[in-house]
């Protein structure tokens, strides 16, 4: 019980708590580990013996709590790619959504982070993505076929927020891609900019989406345009950006919150609308899927950019 | 027929010029088939001229410009050298993405600018070779550039806000709520806590600000005696209470405590005490702040309402840019959304309630004067929003009109029209604005200027830094003239149209 307690709470119980993660793992010792901090692991290894049975008894009464503290238990963690390149999927006690940590050792919002050791003896840093602050994540995880979000690719994320995704994004672009993250609101950009000094695959743009020829001076052709600007008309934002900025035949995944476009009618009614819009802005949809359970009348709507007419 | 495109890098400028734009040029399918191919559309543009900025920090500067729509020297520098002349027997046509920027080159230069869709088109087939086209510029050196420049860019924009008055209010109401939550349940404890050794007093003091008070004054209960009377008069500013406090503590039921605790109980009252002074000085920078940022809304509806609205719209600026209807129901969004979801009715007032005038509506025009109110809100706070020189002038006007409406509902007597009234308080500003041209002349400046000048400088740095510090003498001295114009003439229109242009110059400035 007292451990489990410890095992709680933030970073003051640290040194212990990791001295209890090292038990857990001794029994199946795979070369992975999971750590949260690392001065906290190392402070543990001395302890590791003498802790071993405290470890496994703890991880017995953890089984029922579940969610996202299970992860750390120091239950040895595999990852495995996910059918998205660049994402993957760490099997514990539950599976998570994680990325390649691109500046290990740091979480962006306070988020888990899994170090994994390679057969090389190399570390990898992964992080966890909650699909319920992400809505990319939880797209992913309501099974959306493509994403078009890959390694090396060119990213114009529409409505960057404080940067959480945007911070995974990059994991995914990684450093030979490019996120150009626009957010209009100066106290978010704050957040925003701090989060891309840290990964300089991440263009930071304060401005207005509905300008983007404000900010041409900043951008290159993209490959994918990620939007979630929750604006009545974000899609004229969306398609004035792809006029702009995507390359033909580029594809466009957007986040449709129901209620910002019109909470008096259905949820399915207003994607229907947003959808007949992008049509019209030559955007071919290709797929929809809800965001359900993670968010309530939202959808992800993806789609492709055909700029070209077609020859008569 | 566009033969000039040009290209702002975040590396530099770049002038493309259009070889084959007479063919394919006309036809938009064609321009699309073309910028496919690398091959194929490097014959089309040619790269004309590339002019690197010097360093980052002019690049920021160009960046700023060019965000803008405006032209600067370098740009102007840059295209007068590569371009013909225009007014030649083959003039040149410029491509722009930015109609702003092509309206600037057109006014500045003369060349005739186009910002169709073709240019977009040979815009993004540019940006999609860009590394190849540019051959100055090596390859991943522009995406190096971009994320500089879109790191000082973006600095910059957050570093210089024009909200900064706005947010100070905005902080300054939030934590005053929050205050007044917490003074609230700090005090009741206070009033739990002391009432095991004094439980009469809760019911005589019922301010807990004045019960904290008395709670350190009178520490142990059995010490208070008649010689108290005095301070304890002087705390309760009421005799009989004081003498009600004393009998009380003679036969009070409230256990004895120790020392140790009564000193605990001391301390926490102490706390909550300098927290409800904090509040007070507060609440007095609120309506300083308010009074200098937003003077004819504090004046209409009273500052704390007033700093709430601007609080729930973010800044001035947005709350100017509201339409009456927004301004009547703000702060009611839950209740409108219900209403609209369920076709039910909407609310009458959201933040509004909160003013006095509504609680002296009658039940039955309860929304009509809110509505009218929301409407001279509206008023007030563009006019604090965009005009040069602070005065609460409107604000007082716009209130005796609502008290003018308020009576309608009551009596019927009839109310003065808005124009006049408005006209009435252009009249009366130009009238002191002359006074204080002569004023000024004389060697000792008015007060009230004085009082105007100091009172307000966030305003006055925001709105009017360039144009009217350097021009405000000739403004005012053309003022008086027009103001003698007027009083000979005998015309009342004229001010009310300078009004007007007054607001859209002001509007002109915030803009740029």
């Amino acid at each position: 019980m007292d451990s489990g307690r410890g095992f709680g709470r933030g970073g003051g119980r640290g040194g212990g708590r990791g001295g209890g993660d090292r038990g857990g793992r001794g029994g199946g010792r795979g070369g992975f580990s999971c750590i949260q901090k690392r001065g906290a692991a190392a402070g543990g290894r001395g302890t590791r013996g003498g802790r071993g049975d405290r470890g496994r008894g703890r991880g017995g009464g953890r089984g029922g709590r579940g969610g996202k503290a299970g992860v750390k238990g120091g239950s040895k963690v595999i990852i495995e790619p996910h059918r998205h390149p660049g994402v993957f999927v760490a099997r514990g006690k539950e599976d998570l959504l994680v990325t390649k940590n691109l500046v290990s050792g740091e979480s962006v919002y306070g988020e888990k982070r899994i170090s994994v050791e390679g057969p090389d003896g190399t570390k990898t840093e992964y992080r966890v993505w909650n699909p319920f602050r992400s809505k990319l994540a939880a797209g992913i995880l309501g099974g959306v076929d493509h994403i078009y979000i890959a390694p090396g690719k060119k990213v114009l994320y529409l409505g960057a927020a404080s940067g959480t995704t945007v911070s995974h994004v990059a994991d995914i672009v990684g450093p030979e891609g490019v996120v150009y993250a626009v957010e209009f609101s100066h106290r978010s950009g704050r957040d925003l900019i701090n989060v891309a000094k840290k990964r300089t695959n991440v263009i930071p743009i304060i401005e207005d989406a509905r300008h983007p020829q404000k900010y041409r001076m900043l951008m290159n052709m993209v490959d994918v345009i990620f939007a979630d600007v929750a604006q009545p008309d974000q899609a004229r934002i969306i398609a004035l950006n792809a006029h702009h900025f995507l390359k033909n035949n580029g594809n466009i995944v957007i986040s449709i919150k129901a209620n910002c476009i019109d909470s008096t009618v259905e949820a399915a009614t207003v994607f229907a609308r947003e959808v007949k819009k992008l049509q019209e802005e030559r955007i071919k949809p290709l797929e929809q899927l809800t965001l359900e359970p993670y968010e309530r009348d939202h959808a992800l709507v993806i789609g492709r950019y055909i700029r070209a007419q077609e020859d008569k | 027929m566009v033969n000039y495109v040009i290209f702002e890098t975040a590396y530099g400028y770049a002038l493309f010029e259009c070889l084959q734009s007479e063919e394919i040029g006309s036809k938009l399918a064609n321009v699309q088939k073309a910028v496919q191919d690398l091959a194929k559309f490097g014959k089309t543009v040619k790269l004309k001229s590339f002019v690197p900025f010097k360093n980052a920090a002019h690049a920021l500067e160009n960046a700023n410009d060019v965000s803008e729509g405006v032209l600067n020297n370098h740009l102007k520098n840059f295209l007068d050298m590569n371009l013909p002349k225009p007014g030649k027997k083959k003039s040149p046509i410029l491509g722009v993405v930015d109609k702003n920027l092509a309206s600037s080159i057109k006014a500045e230069l003369g060349y005739d600018c186009e910002t169709s869709e073709i240019v977009l088109e040979i815009i993004r087939g540019i940006r999609l070779h860009s590394d190849k086209l540019l051959n100055q510029v090596k390859e991943g050196e522009l995406v190096k550039a971009q994320l500089g420049l879109g790191h000082s860019y973006s600095r910059a924009k957050v570093k210089f806000n024009v909200n900064r008055a706005d947010n100070m209010i905005i902080q300054a109401i939030s934590l005053l709520d929050q205050l007044d939550k917490d003074i609230n349940t700090f005090a009741m404890r206070v009033r739990e806590w002391y009432s095991w050794h004094f439980p009469e007093l809760v019911k005589i003091v019922n301010d807990n600000h004045m019960y904290s008070i008395l709670a350190k004054f009178i520490r142990n209960k059995n010490d208070l005696t008649e010689e108290h009377l005095e301070d304890l008069t002087e705390i309760t500013e009421d005799e009989s209470k004081a003498k009600q406090i004393i009998d009380a503590a003679r036969v009070s039921m409230g256990t004895d405590i120790s020392e140790l605790d009564m000193i605990n109980i001391e301390h926490f009252a102490d706390r909550v005490i300098n927290l409800a002074d904090y509040r007070k000085n507060l609440h007095g920078y609120l309506l300083f702040k308010m009074n200098n940022v937003a003077p004819n809304l504090s004046a209409l509806i009273g500052e704390v309402v007033g700093a709430r609205l601007i609080s729930h719209a973010g800044s001035l600026a947005n709350l100017s840019k509201y339409p009456a209807s927004t301004v009547q129901i703000l702060g009611a969004e839950k209740a409108l959304f219900r209403a609209l979801k369920t076709r039910g009715n909407t609310p009458k007032y959201g933040l509004l309630y909160h003013s006095s005038f509504i609680g002296r509506a009658g039940v039955k025009n309860k929304g009509r004067i809110s509505r009218f109110l929301a409407n001279k809100c509206t008023i007030a706070s563009r006019i604090d929003c965009f005009t040069d020189k602070p005065t609460s002038k409107f604000g007082e006007a716009l209130k005796d009109q609502v008290e003018e409406r308020l009576k309608f509902y009551e009596t019927g007597a009839a109310v003065t029209k808005n124009a006049d009234v408005m006209k009435k308080v252009i009249k009366e500003l130009e009238e002191s604005d002359a006074k204080m041209e002569v004023d000024q002349v004389q060697p000792t400046p008015s007060v009230k200027r004085k009082a105007s000048d100091e009172d307000a400088p966030p305003k006055k740095h925001k709105k009017s830094k360039l144009p009217v510090d350097n021009d405000d003498k000739p403004k005012t001295k053309d003022k008086v003239e027009k103001t003698e114009e007027t009083v000979v003439e005998g015309t009342t229109s004229k001010p009310k149209k300078k009004k007007k242009d007054k607001k859209k110059d002001s509007k002109k400035k915030e803009k740029s």
